[in-house]
């Protein structure tokens, strides 16, 4: 689906396991067109297993038949908004980021889409003490810059630390306010531009050790430090604010040459050793990235392959929906995809504020026209009907069916009347909005989902707001819209990642992603509980009891699809490989063919 | 939106020279009956067989616009309902019309669109309806304030004519596709309550005031330049002479003369009108997507184009067969208004 860049409000996704591509990718058999079927992934490879010390270590496994050299272009829609690792939130930055930005952990992804997170500048995934207040990491041998300086133990905490100063709002804040015990962290540390060091980031030069004193319990840390907002900045050579336009690298490219909105060169980083990463191959002498060109002109583009596209890739933007059957129809095209489920959902927020009445919002979830909506998206191969909040990806999901959607996705009228009848509110007016300019597709749903609503007895407004300041809109917590467009992709796989930011009263405030507004005491306490439950698999099954329970009695959201993406690359491409943290490609192990 | 070409230089100012001029035909078996000048034109129209085939085209066209409910009702479908989503054997898993040819088969004879699954053939009918009333509003708005201010300037002269020429040359010059652009969406949120839907007449009358805030400006400045010229004329000197008022001047002297010229502007203005609003639906301005609009049907086609060629077709071929008639009766007008400006 070609739901654009910025589908994912928050979208340093990690989860998703890879994807059955094997077939698609450079090692060939391409399958057979399918009559009507989408001919993708329908396995959620999902979780991350933890690697251990021999995981962590580099260099990452060879490619079998990959070759060293040439010039890979990643075609995209947009700029990358942000190259200054502490600013980096959004999924499509980090699809560069993975060249040159170097966190303490990392997700190691095999051929076959398994994931493995491993020590990227530390040795291991750290060492745990108390319960989850304490992790320890030792950071590897070599490590250096691009300038060839050594990578040491306080520029980590430099890029820790600079999470806490003025100008980086936009990245995760989730190790911060972890740091010091209050999500207004910005009040107690001002960022280490005044050469004061927070007390509870010790470090020791000698041994390489980086040992951080959490004020809560964190037993998924090393996870969080896997984000590029946690990625090392040198302290000799940060420019501030000045640092978003021209990073250092650490990993095996650096930047040569940015034009804004119009492309950036990645060069070889000669500094880097390949022996100290587990994680990135290396095989291209460079990465150029073009910008300006929305999917259905790339899709276009890349379909033709005149030229140099024949070393290109769509790098984040996916086969929009009219061009899937185009793609998946010829199998000399289908050869050229990769594609893979994302572990983010797609859902539409109900306004508690104004909707108040939970059985109106449960009226929604019965109403609402599934069925359609997907077919608009692309069909099945646009992806799998969402029931619940926690997608498969995430540890302890269960399935569960609430609303029996998966028997009615075309929607149950009946149903919902009933409900509506029962709580008075026929004709109960609903201001739908989504955000009109980036994709046609949610014109088209709009279209079916007025109808829908008509049908249950209510009266459906549609205000569409414009692309470009949607999510400040509804992020607004004195809008005026009832049902909300709106799409989570978890930071890590566990369920904190979705209810935390989701659903925590809390954090309710302009700009919040608790565009439902939910502020119930017994979903806060839940949240406050499981977050510090040590044993992953208790905590999966805990996440996973609120999320039914707030599904069935508060009905907040309407999920929609965890949504399966096509992307293609050029024949001369090979390696290609769907990145499930970030939907996209997985940049560091692309070659280029002889 | 571009300027409407401007009718030949040469335009008949005189009916009464024209008049006497045919009956003095040799030709002519009746020479002493007396024919009106409009009788004559009719009469040239009649003769030439391209205007009169378009005539009739876009006669078609105009009752097929008008009718389109009685039409619909009779074939039994409606533009807004989504039979494809309705009926799971319309649409393949793609959101594709099954069927060959776009869907096409005897319940939906033009076929359906993709991924909504709507009525091609009905959907048509009311974009043609749409387009149609739009741009018919507009010209009759557009010509009725052309003659007034242009006829009106050249007649008074002096410091209105400057003034309305200058406002003139500022809205010939103005770049008014992006105007469009940029300003209607701003002008319906200061119109529209922040949760209430943007009623779809908001939208039509919107486009009708701002295209005709813009177009009145090119017939005006032609009335104007011929106002100028004939005011001088002797009739009206004579007529100044007698005492009449100017209200009678302007009507009676000076308006049967300019008939040829505004009759000709606008035929011309109709099917650029057309265009333009398609033009403006494609760009996102203007009508969207639920209401039916012959823009908005190419902007989807346009999507579709590779494995539905079908729904591209039918929205592109009315249109390009309409604007090409109105044209091509706008020419056969001014041929036989205008017998001087042969080719």
């Amino acid at each position: 689906m070609s739901l654009s860049r910025r589908n994912f409000v928050i979208a340093t996704s990690v989860a998703a396991g890879g994807s059955m591509v094997l077939s698609a990718c450079s090692s060939g058999g391409g399958g057979n067109s399918g009559n009507g079927s989408h001919a993708g992934t329908t396995k959620y490879t999902g979780h991350v297993t933890v690697g251990t010390k021999e995981d962590s270590t580099g260099p990452a496994p060879e490619i079998p038949g990959a070759r060293k050299g040439g010039n890979i272009i990643g075609i995209g829609p947009d700029d990358f908004s942000h190259l200054d690792p502490q600013r980096i939130y959004f999924a499509w930055n980090s699809t560069v980021a993975n060249l040159y930005v170097r966190a303490l952990t990392g997700y190691k992804i095999a051929m076959d889409g398994s994931m493995k997170l491993v020590g990227d500048l530390a040795t291991d995934t750290g060492t745990m003490a108390d319960g989850g207040k304490t992790w320890t990491f030792t950071l590897k041998d070599g490590l250096k810059w691009e300038d060839g300086s050594e990578l040491t133990v306080e520029d980590v905490r430099h890029g820790i630390e600079r999470g806490f100063a003025s100008f980086t709002t936009e990245g995760a804040q989730y190790v911060q306010s972890a740091l010091v015990g209050s999500s207004d962290f910005r009040s107690k540390y001002k960022g280490p531009f005044s050469n004061k060091h927070l007390d509870s980031i010790v470090t020791d030069k000698a041994k390489k050790t980086i040992t951080l004193k959490l004020k809560v319990a964190r037993p998924d840390l090393n996870f969080t430090l896997a984000m590029h907002s946690y990625g090392a900045v040198p302290v000799s050579h940060d420019t501030k604010d000045k640092y978003d336009k021209d990073p250092v690298s650490a990993g095996p490219y650096k930047i040569a040459q940015h034009s804004v909105d119009k492309s950036l060169k990645l060069v070889r980083n000669p500094h880097w050793d390949p022996a100290t990463d587990a994680i990135r191959n290396a095989y291209p002498d460079s990465f150029t990235f073009q910008f300006g060109t929305e999917s259905l002109p790339a899709t276009d583009r890349l379909i033709a392959e005149s030229g140099d596209d024949q070393y290109s890739v769509m790098a984040y933007s996916g086969v929009p929906a009219e061009r899937l059957q185009k793609v998946l129809g010829d199998p000399q095209l289908k050869q050229r995809t990769i594609n893979g489920l994302l572990s983010g959902l797609y859902y539409y927020a109900i306004n508690c504020k104004r909707i108040t009445d939970p059985k109106v919002r449960q009226a929604l979830n019965h109403a609402w026209p599934l069925e359609q909506i997907r077919r608009i998206y692309g069909g099945q191969a646009a992806g799998d009907y969402a029931t619940s909040i926690i997608s498969p990806d995430i540890l302890g999901y269960a399935h569960q069916d609430v609303y029996g959607k998966l028997q009615k996705p075309q929607g149950d009228p009946e149903k919902a009347k009933a409900l509506l009848k029962e709580a008075g509110k026929l004709g109960q007016k609903i201001v739908y909005t989504y955000p009109k300019g980036s994709n046609d597709a949610y014109t088209k749903t709009a279209v079916v989902i007025t109808n829908a609503l008509k049908a249950a007895g209510f009266d459906p407004v549609v205000k569409p707001v414009d692309s470009t300041s949607y999510y400040d809109q509804v992020q607004q917590i004195n809008n005026s819209f009832d049902v909300m467009w709106f799409g989570w992709s978890p930071d890590w796989p566990t369920g904190y990642t979705v209810m935390q930011p989701l659903f925590d009263g809390a954090t309710i405030a302009n700009g919040s992603n608790n565009v439902s507004q939910l502020n119930v005491s017994w979903v806060n306490d839940a949240i406050k509980k499981n977050a510090v439950i040590a044993d992953p698999a208790k905590a999966g099954a805990a996440w996973e009891d609120l999320d039914k329970k707030i599904m069935t009695e508060l009905a907040p959201i309407i999920p929609e699809t965890f949504q399966r993406r096509f992307y293609l690359h050029g024949s001369k491409v090979g390696g290609a490989l769907f990145d499930p943290l970030f939907s996209a490609f997985v940049m560091y192990k692309l070659y280029v063919k002889a | 939106m571009t300027t409407p070409a401007s009718p030949s230089p040469a335009a008949a100012l005189e009916v009464t020279e024209e008049d006497s001029a045919a009956s003095a035909k040799p030709g002519n078996p009746k020479g002493t009956e007396s024919r009106s000048p409009g009788r004559l034109a009719w009469t040239r129209f009649k003769r030439d067989r391209t205007g009169v085939i378009s005539a009739f085209v876009v006669i078609f066209f105009f009752v097929v616009g008008i009718g389109a409910p009685l039409i619909a009702k009779i074939y039994g479908k409606d533009p807004y309902t989504t039979y494809g989503q309705n009926d799971p054997s319309l649409l393949n898993d793609f959101g594709f019309p099954v069927a060959p040819n776009g869907g096409m088969s005897g319940d939906f004879w033009f076929g359906i669109d993709p991924q909504l699954g709507r009525d091609v053939f009905t959907f048509l009918l009311y974009a043609i309806r749409n387009s149609l009333m739009i741009a018919t509003a507009t010209t009759v708005l557009v010509a009725f304030f052309g003659v007034v201010i242009g006829i009106t300037a050249g007649y008074l002269g002096g410091k209105t004519d400057y003034v309305v020429g200058r406002i003139i040359d500022i809205l010939l010059a103005f770049p008014q596709t992006l105007f469009f652009i940029g300003f209607f969406p701003v002008m319906l949120t200061i119109l529209v309550a922040p949760d209430e839907a943007t009623p779809t007449w908001l939208i039509v009358v919107s486009l009708i005031t701002v295209m005709t805030a813009f177009g009145w400006a090119p017939i005006a400045r032609l009335l104007r330049g011929e106002v100028l010229a004939l005011r001088e004329r002797e009739f009206v000197e004579a007529a100044k002479v007698t005492g009449a008022s100017p209200a009678r001047i302007i009507f009676k002297e000076l308006l049967p003369n300019l008939w040829t010229p505004i009759l000709i502007q606008a035929t011309l203005a109709l099917p650029l009108y057309v265009t333009v609003e398609a033009g403006l639906a494609f760009l996102g301005v203007g009508l969207s997507d639920p209401t039916p609009d012959w823009g908005v049907m190419v902007q989807n086609a346009s999507k579709y184009y590779q494995d539905d060629i079908t729904y591209m077709l039918f929205p592109g071929v009315t249109m390009v067969i309409f604007v090409i008639a109105f044209n091509l009766l706008g020419d056969s007008v001014r041929d036989a208004l205008d017998p001087k400006a042969g080719r």
